[in-house]
This record gives C-alpha cells, structure tokens and sequence, in this order.
C-alpha cells in the first residue's frame, strides 16, 4: 500500500494483533484498536503515535460496543473513513469436551466468532460506501484441522472460515475481499497450552522445520491489505510453515 | 417523527445512495417498492438505506430481530413510535 490508509484491528492490546499494529503503523497507516483494558502496549502506541493511533474501551461480542467503537473509529478517522478491519481478537481455552464447562465454550463463540461477526456488520457500510475494502479474519490451522481439547476453540475458527467464503460473496459486489489468515501452530497461540515434547513434535512434522513466527502472519495480512491482492478474496489462506501440505 | 416524515426521510436516503452510483432519484412514495421494482438499488444498498435511517432517526427498529418489509411505506412505519 502506497496510501495512507484507516484500518481496525481487533484484539490489539498484546500479541499478534499489537505486532501487526506496529506494523501497519510503520508502514504509514492509521490504525484503531479496542480492548477492554488499555494496556501498556496501547499507552505506549497512544503515546507515539498520537496521531494515527486510536483507541476505545471495547469488549469484542458486546455488540452495542462494537458498534459505539466503530463509530467512534470511524468519527476519528475523519474523511480517511474505514478501509480495513483485521478479525484478530480471541481468547482460547483448552480442556476435554466431556467436562469443558459450557461457559466457557459460550465465551470462546461470542468473543472469537460473534464478536468477528459483530465487527463486520459494523465495518461493512463504511466499505460499502467507499465501494472498496478489505476484511481479514484472523482464524486457525485449527478450524481446519481440529485439535485435542480444543473443540470450541476449533468451531469458532471454522465458524469464521465460514463467514469469510459468505461475506466475500456478499461483498465482492462493492470491490471489498474478506479472507482468512490461518496462522499454524504459532508459538503464541499454543504456548500455554503446548508441553516442550508436543512442540517439538509439531515442529519436526513441518516441512520448513519451524513455526510460523508473528511477522509470518503479519506480512500476509499487509499483503492481502494491499492493492496487489485485489483480486484474492473467500480465501482461506495458511501460515503454517507447510505442516497442513 | 410521523410517517411521512419518515418517509421523506427514506426518500432523501434513497435519492443519496442512488446519486453515490450516479443514478437519478426518481419520486418515491408510500407504495414503491424498494427492491425488485423500478428502484435501481441491490440488496446491499437497501442494507445501506437501513443503517443509513438508523442515523437519520436514532435507533433501529431490528435490534430485536427482523421484520419484514417491502415497499417504502412499510419501511417508514417501523420508524414511527
């Protein structure tokens, strides 16, 4: 991207999603953010980039305040309007279905797969208008492939896959593509979750012989944000470092 | 807002998002019918007509599910309290 350009990013204050802020960021954009807390890492960007950086208490799956911060995004940004939204909030949870309490799954669908869904509906008029756009959702090798213990984990990432393939055909109308970035087993992702053995294990299984790394993802996602991509969209695409080939 | 001030309010709307598409805005009355008859507009204009009106007016009357409507006059009504 050459032009200086508006885009949300959920799910900002740490990890992927703040890597993939200071990336866009340094590129030259203006990027929103929302979380429920301002974290040390949101201080930090409003501090430094007080012009191109907008942040507002928001909890991804309360629709009111999705609403009110894409709104507000919107309001700040001014006559830059919207170009972007990056789906990347999400929480995970691991255990046995068996005994995996239903709050919780409840939980992982309204944040991970809701909230994405809430987010796009928001986003899509500010598109719609300026007939262009892009939308990224951020969802998992695990959709895909599932994984012991993540059962709901698994259903929301394909949940958004789905929502890509349908919105993209909605969409592609008004010149706007929705894909998918499906991150491998990212370090971050399954960390906690992830004994030393199990990791190593995966990695030996995968033909580059490491896992995908957060600016693995990212310089997907700049790239699907950009005018070259303009003809991919309803796309699943991986960052897995060749383990799903 | 009574119904037909709604309804000039669908109207202005409607006129906008067709002169977004360089279209002309035809009279539009309580029995147009907003999408299959002679409205140039698609179904992601008519989405944009409702998000459109729920600035307009203040709040949006499918919060709590959809309602079905079909000519500009029952659109209108679902505005007025």
């Amino acid at each position: 991207m050459s032009e200086r350009k508006h885009i949300i990013v959920t799910g900002g204050s740490r990890g992927l999603g703040a890597a993939m802020i200071a990336g866009l960021l340094a590129d030259g954009h203006r990027v929103s953010t929302c979380s429920r807390k301002k974290s040390a890492a949101i201080e930090s960007l409003l501090a430094s980039h007080a012009d191109s950086f907008f942040w507002q208490e928001a909890q991804v799956g309360e629709g009111e305040q999705v609403d009110a911060f894409v709104k507000a995004a919107g309001e700040w940004a001014g006559d830059d309007g919207i170009y972007g939204l990056v789906n990347n909030a999400g929480v995970a949870q691991t255990g046995i279905l068996a005994s995996f309490p239903n709050v919780e799954s409840e939980r992982m669908i309204q944040i991970n797969l809701i909230g994405a869904i809430q987010m796009a509906r928001a986003v899509s008029p500010f598109l719609m208008k300026r007939g262009e756009g892009r939308i990224i959702n951020i969802s998992s090798i695990i959709g895909q492939r599932g994984y012991n213990g993540m059962s709901a984990y698994s259903a929301s990432k394909a949940g958004m896959d789905g929502l890509t393939r349908a919105l993209a055909r909605e969409l592609g109308p008004r010149q706007i593509t929705v894909n998918s970035v499906a991150p491998g087993y990212v370090a971050t992702e399954m960390s906690s979750t992830l004994t030393p053995p199990q990791m190593k294990q995966i990695v030996n299984r995968t033909p580059l012989g490491r896992l995908a790394s957060e600016q693995d993802v990212f310089e997907l996602v700049r790239f699907l944000l950009s005018d070259k991509a303009s003809c991919i969209t309803g796309q699943v695409i991986l960052v897995d470092g060749g383990i799903s080939c | 807002m009574t119904e037909e001030q709604v309804l000039g309010e669908i109207s202005k709307a409607v006129a906008q998002i067709l002169s977004d598409k360089g279209l002309p805005a035809p009279a539009l009355t309580a029995d147009t019918e907003l999408l299959g008859g002679d409205l140039q507009i698609d179904s992601l204009d008519l989405a944009m007509l409702v998000r459109e009106m729920e600035e307009r007016i203040g709040f949006d009357p499918f919060q709590d599910g959809f309602i079905d409507f079909r000519t500009a006059g029952e659109l209108a009504k679902l505005y007025v309290k």
